[in-house]
C-alpha cells in the first residue's frame, strides 16, 4: 500500500501515522521537540491549526511533532495541559473528518473500534459502543435516540462526533515516561517557564465543607477531569445555592480542560437568571453522582465537618 | 434471635445448602461477600470452584452471601484496584419501597410485571440482547434481580450504565424532539412524527397515546371522546402524520406531557447504584436471604412464578412459633396465614415459621 503522508498529517494519532514514523527511523531531535511544544502550546490557547506542510519532509516533521507532543505530556504528567491537548487534537481531528473521503472515515473508525453499518443515509451503531463514544449531552442520550433492535441510528455528522469522543478518550490516557531522554526533559522545563504565569485558580476546600458528591465533583475540577455538562449544571447550582458568586464559578470551571470563559460566563449567567433550584439526593442519585448514604434528603442540608446533616 | 434460634436457623440453610442448585457462571472470576449482622461483613473473597463455595456454605453458613457482579483476574486481591477489573455483567435490582416490614409484599406483583417488561420491551426488543444471556432472579426478599451475561455490554463503565438506567426509568426523555415541526408553519404542522412501529421511545410513545385515545381520550381533550375525531388521529398516528386534530402544535404536544411521563419502568431501584457501580456484589443466585430464609431463586418462566411458593425451601417440618408482634395475612405456600396478633401461636411449616422469625415478628416457641 502507498504511504499517504498526508493522510497522517490529518490524523497524527492513527497507526498509519506511527508506521510513516518508524519506518524512516528519525531521532529525536531539537526542531522536533520545538514542534511538539509549539504544538501543545497552540492546543492550550484553544485550538490547534490545520496543516500547512506542503514537501514530504515538511509533513513528516508535522507528523513527528505530534508524536514528541506526547512524550512531552508523558514527561509532564500533567493532567490540565494532557486533557486540553486532548479536547484540541480531537477537534482538529474532527474538522478535518468532517470533510474527508469515506475510506479515511472508516480507517479511523476501525482504529478507534468504532463499527457502523450504513442504513440509507445515515448508520446504525450498536448501543454499548455508542454509548462509549457518545457526548454527555441531551441530544445524544440514549432515551432520546431512535434504537432498531439494539443498534442505534446516527447521522454522518453525529458519526464524526462521535470518533471525536473517542479520539479525545483516547488521548487523555498519556503512558508515564519515567526514564526521559535529556531533550524532552529539557524541553519540558522551558515549555512549563514559558507558559502563563498567571496560576490556574486553587481549588481549595477542606473535607467536610461539601456533601461527598460535591467534593467528588470538585476533586474532578481539580484534576483538570472533563466533567460532563449534568455535573457542571448540578455543581454550578449548587454552588450559587451555597453563596458562591459568578467570577468565582467561572473561575474555578477555568480549570476544565475544554474551558471557554464566554461559553462558561453565558451558562453561569443563564443558571442565575432562571434560579434553578438545587435537585434532590434522589435526582442527584439517578445521575450518578451519589457517592456516599449521607441520608440528608437534599445536598443542601450537608452540615458540613463529616458529619451527618 | 437468640442462641437457639440461630442454631435452628442454620442447620435449615445448612441442609438446604448440601443440595442447592448453585450455579454460577465464572464463579473463579468473581469476588465474594458475607454478612451475618449486616448484608455484607467480609468481602474480597473467593472460590475456584462451586464444590468448594457449597462446602464453605456448608461449613460456615453465613446469613447473608453475595458475589461481585464483575469479573477480575485476581478477584481475592486487596485494595480492589489490585484485582484487576474484567468486565461486569449488566445487572439490574427491581423493587417498590413500602412502609412496614410487610408493606413492600403487596408490590411484588408490580415489580414482576415491571422485570416481564424490562426483559421483553427493553433488553430483549430495545437493546436486542438475546434471551439466552439474560437470567431473571428472585431476591429473596421484595424484588427481582435481572442479570445480563452479553459480552457487549461488559466492558462499559459506570458512566455508560447510568445511561442505561436513565433509558429504563424514562429519565431525560425530551419527546418533543420526537416532532419534526414545519419550519414555515410550526403552529400548525407536524412534518414527520413518531409511528408505532418505530423503536425505542419513539415506538413507546406514539403506542402509548394511541393506547390512551382509545381507553381514555378525554384525558388528552374532550375533542377526543368524538369517535371520528379520535379515530382520524389514530389512522395518522399509525403513519407518523400527527396533524388531524385542531390544536396548535405545541399546545397539542405539550398535552401528551403525561403519557411521556409514564413510559419508564418505576421499581429500577438506583439507590445502592447496583447497575451503575462496577464492584458491587449482589445477592448470590440460589442463595438464601438472612431476612427471610427464602431462596433468591433464578426464575424459569417469570408469568408462572410465585415467590412465596417457588422460594420457599421445601421442607416437611413443621416449627411451633410466637408471635411477637402483630402480622398483616400473606398467602404462604398458596395457603393463606393470618393476620396474626401479639402473642398468638402456631404450629407451622418450618420455612414458614422461619419466615416470621427471621423477619423478627416471631419466635420460637418449645
Amino acid at each position: 500500500m502507498a504511504e499517504d503522508l498526508d493522510f497522517a498529517v490529518r490524523y497524527p494519532f492513527s497507526s498509519e501515522a506511527k508506521l510513516a514514523l518508524e519506518s524512516r527511523n528519525l531521532e529525536l531531535n531539537g526542531s522536533m521537540i520545538a514542534a511538539a511544544s509549539e504544538r501543545i502550546k497552540s492546543s492550550l490557547k484553544g485550538g490547534s491549526g490545520k496543516s500547512s506542510a506542503i514537501h514530504d519532509e515538511d509533513k513528516i516533521n508535522e507528523i513527528a511533532s505530534y508524536a514528541a507532543a506526547r512524550m512531552l505530556l508523558s514527561f509532564l504528567n500533567n493532567r490540565f495541559i494532557t486533557n486540553k491537548f486532548a479536547v484540541a487534537e480531537s477537534k482538529r481531528a474532527s474538522g478535518y473528518l468532517e470533510r474527508d473521503e469515506e475510506s479515511a472515515i472508516e480507517k479511523i473508525s476501525s482504529e478507534l473500534s468504532i463499527s457502523v453499518e450504513k442504513d440509507g443515509k445515515n448508520f446504525l451503531i450498536i448501543i454499548p459502543q455508542y454509548l462509549m463514544s457518545s457526548p454527555r449531552a441531551v441530544p445524544y442520550k440514549l432515551i432520546n435516540r431512535e434504537i432498531h433492535d439494539g443498534k442505534v441510528l446516527i447521522n454522518q455528522h453525529e458519526r464524526v462526533r462521535l470518533m471525536e469522543e473517542a479520539i479525545r478518550k483516547r488521548m487523555e490516557k498519556v503512558p508515564l515516561l519515567k526514564n526521559a531522554p535529556p531533550l524532552i526533559k529539557d524541553a519540558a522545563q522551558k515549555l512549563i517557564s514559558e507558559l502563563p504565569k498567571e496560576d490556574l485558580p486553587q481549588v481549595k476546600v477542606k473535607p467536610g465543607d461539601y456533601p461527598p458528591c460535591v467534593m467528588k465533583l470538585l476533586d474532578s475540577v481539580k484534576k483538570h477531569e472533563n466533567l460532563n455538562h449534568q455535573a457542571r449544571w448540578y455543581l454550578c447550582v449548587y454552588l450559587m445555592a451555597t453563596g458562591l458568586a459568578d467570577e468565582g464559578i467561572i473561575s474555578l470551571y477555568s480549570n476544565l480542560p475544554d474551558f471557554s470563559e464566554r461559553i462558561t460566563k453565558y451558562q453561569v449567567e443563564h443558571a442565575r437568571k432562571k434560579g434553578y433550584s438545587v435537585p434532590s439526593c434522589a435526582t442527584i442519585t439517578t445521575w450518578g453522582f451519589c457517592c456516599a448514604n449521607c441520608r440528608i434528603g437534599s445536598p443542601l442540608n450537608w452540615q458540613g465537618k463529616g458529619g451527618k446533616g | 434471635m437468640n442462641e437457639k434460634e440461630k442454631q435452628v436457623v442454620l442447620r435449615h440453610f445448612i441442609s438446604f445448602y448440601n443440595k442447592a442448585e448453585l450455579e454460577i457462571p465464572s464463579i473463579e472470576r468473581r469476588e465474594f461477600g458475607i454478612g451475618n449482622i449486616k448484608k455484607i461483613d467480609a468481602r474480597h473473597l473467593s472460590f475456584s470452584s462451586t464444590s468448594d463455595f457449597r462446602s464453605y456454605l456448608v461449613s460456615n453458613t453465613p446469613m447473608f452471601v453475595s458475589h461481585s457482579t464483575a469479573y477480575y483476574r485476581y478477584p481475592d486481591a486487596t485494595p480492589i484496584q489490585k484485582k484487576v477489573w474484567e468486565g461486569a455483567d449488566l445487572v439490574f435490582d427491581l423493587d417498590i419501597h413500602a412502609e412496614g416490614k410487610y408493606g413492600p409484599y403487596a408490590y411484588l406483583d408490580r415489580v414482576k410485571e415491571d422485570a416481564i417488561r424490562l426483559v421483553e420491551e427493553f433488553l430483549t426488543s430495545d437493546f436486542g440482547i438475546s434471551k439466552k444471556d439474560i437470567t431473571i432472579n428472585f431476591s429473596g426478599n421484595r424484588g427481582y434481580h435481572i442479570h445480563v451475561q452479553d459480552k457487549n455490554f461488559q466492558g462499559i463503565g459506570s458512566d455508560e450504565r447510568k445511561e442505561i438506567v436513565d433509558y429504563i426509568m424514562g429519565t431525560g426523555l425530551d419527546y418533543h424532539a420526537f416532532f419534526e415541526l414545519d419550519s414555515e408553519r410550526p403552529n400548525d404542522r407536524v412534518n414527520k412524527g413518531p409511528k408505532p412501529d418505530d423503536g425505542g421511545y419513539r415506538g413507546r410513545f406514539a403506542r402509548s397515546v394511541v393506547s390512551v385515545l382509545e381507553k381514555d381520550p378525554k384525558s388528552i381533550s374532550r375533542v377526543f371522546s368524538k369517535e371520528d375525531t379520535r379515530k382520524r388521529l389514530i389512522d395518522g398516528i399509525n403513519i407518523g402524520n400527527w396533524n388531524s386534530q385542531p390544536f396548535k402544535t405545541n399546545d397539542f404536544i405539550g398535552r401528551l406531557a403525561p403519557i411521556a411521563a409514564t413510559l419508564g419502568l418505576v421499581s429500577v431501584n438506583t439507590d445502592a447504584g447496583v447497575t451503575q457501580d462496577l464492584s458491587k456484589l449482589i445477592r448470590v443466585p440460589g442463595s438464601i436471604h438472612g431476612d427471610t430464609g427464602l431462596v433468591a431463586k433464578r426464575v424459569a418462566d417469570i408469568n408462572k412464578f410465585d415467590p412465596f411458593s417457588d422460594a420457599v425451601i421445601k421442607t416437611s417440618e413443621t416449627l411451633k412459633v410466637k408471635f411477637v408482634e402483630d402480622v398483616p395475612e400473606l398467602t404462604l405456600l398458596g395457603e393463606r396465614l393470618g393476620q396474626f396478633k401479639k402473642d398468638d401461636e402456631k404450629e407451622m411449616n418450618k420455612s414458614v415459621a422461619l419466615f416470621y422469625v427471621l423477619k423478627g415478628s416471631a419466635l420460637i416457641k418449645e
